[in-house]
């Protein structure tokens, strides 16, 4: 568990199972994920959400006390040394950073619990916007484009391909703000 | 435990575990095999994720010999034709690693790098980069149609 002045990170419980089905579900962006608006009914939920996935941490927001998102981390490949991460907001927290201090912690439980030397994450176009600042600061890396690879919403969408290598997040200061921050709450 | 060749990545990240297997085997969408002229299977190509956004992955593995790949690159053409023939593709993919062996000759000029996995992952003792290059229709048909003229 990682706990900062406005999250708590933590490993998912079967009690959090219906406030995740409740994030995924929102209508305005479940076409974008990954049952692309082909979501399974509730009682077929968990077998599917831990389809090729290692680990779901949650993200609760503090104050409110509730799952504001998710991180998942999914087709970890011991061999090759990397594993992919998908990253859920809820509806009503987008754009609040909640999620995405999670996405910091999750990358110092990721490279601090895996023998992994790179996270990778596909967003399409209109998500991709939460991971400029990474891009733009070094913390993360965009490792190609694929133009017009999927159909969301009867639109053709590029997917992006994020990638975060564990040295570069190592050394960032972005992480030792975040470890200097976390300190003083745990 | 029978090995698989590690670049052939779609079969060999997993390695032989049945469940896996099966599951990579269902997103295979067509196939066609290489024989030499001593009907001797020297390469394969499958068409793999063809979905309903017009896209799909075209994985080609021969035998790590150069008259196997000399043969597959021989028949790269005819196979590419067969896949936008044969599936309404807008976009194929190749994935490859930076040290396999080239299986497409001339018509790799075609494809365009849309992304690059550095180190992506250590084959023989050593990392390589993964590449994710693309081959439009219309790309494919201006080259068709040039060798037409």
């Amino acid at each position: 568990m990682i706990t900062t002045s406005r999250i708590v990170f933590r490993p998912v419980q079967p009690d959090d199972y219906l406030r995740l089905y409740e994030i995924e579900s929102d209508p305005s962006t479940a076409m974008t994920w990954r049952y692309r608006g082909d979501l399974p009914p509730l009682q077929e939920y968990e077998p599917a959400l831990w389809r090729q996935t290692q680990q779901i941490m949650v993200v609760e927001g503090r104050e409110s006390g509730t799952v504001v998102g998710y991180l998942q981390l999914h087709d970890v490949d011991l061999r090759a040394g990397h594993g992919w991460f998908s990253l859920y907001s809820g509806p009503e927290h987008r754009g609040s950073g909640l999620v995405m201090e999670g996405l910091m912690a999750f990358c110092e439980w990721a490279f601090g619990n895996w023998p992994i030397r790179w996270l990778y994450a596909h967003s399409f176009e209109h998500n991709v916007h939460a991971f400029e600042s990474g891009l733009r600061r070094g913390e993360a890396v965009r490792l190609g484009v694929l133009r017009e690879r999927m159909v969301v919403g009867g639109a053709l969408t590029d997917v992006h391909v994020i990638g975060i290598e564990r040295e570069h997040w190592l050394a960032s200061p972005l992480r030792r703000r975040f470890n200097t921050l976390r300190a003083r709450f745990t | 435990m029978a090995d698989v060749d590690p670049r052939w990545w779609r079969f060999s990240r997993d390695g032989l575990e049945p469940s896996h297997l099966l599951e990579t085997a269902s997103g295979v969408a067509a196939g066609v095999i290489v024989f030499d002229e001593g009907q001797q299977p020297v390469a394969c190509a499958m068409l793999a994720d063809a979905g309903a956004s017009g896209t799909a992955t075209l994985e080609f593995f021969s035998l790590p010999d150069p008259a196997a790949q000399a043969l597959a690159r021989r028949y790269a053409p005819d196979l590419l034709v067969a896949a936008f023939d044969g599936a309404a593709i807008r976009r194929l993919y190749v994935e490859r690693f930076s040290g396999d062996p080239d299986l497409l000759g001339d018509l790799a000029d075609l494809f365009e790098i849309e992304v690059r996995y550095p180190d992506f992952t250590q084959i023989d003792g050593h990392y390589e980069d993964r590449t994710i290059a693309v081959l439009t229709a219309e790309r494919f048909q201006e080259w068709r149609e040039g060798l037409r003229r």
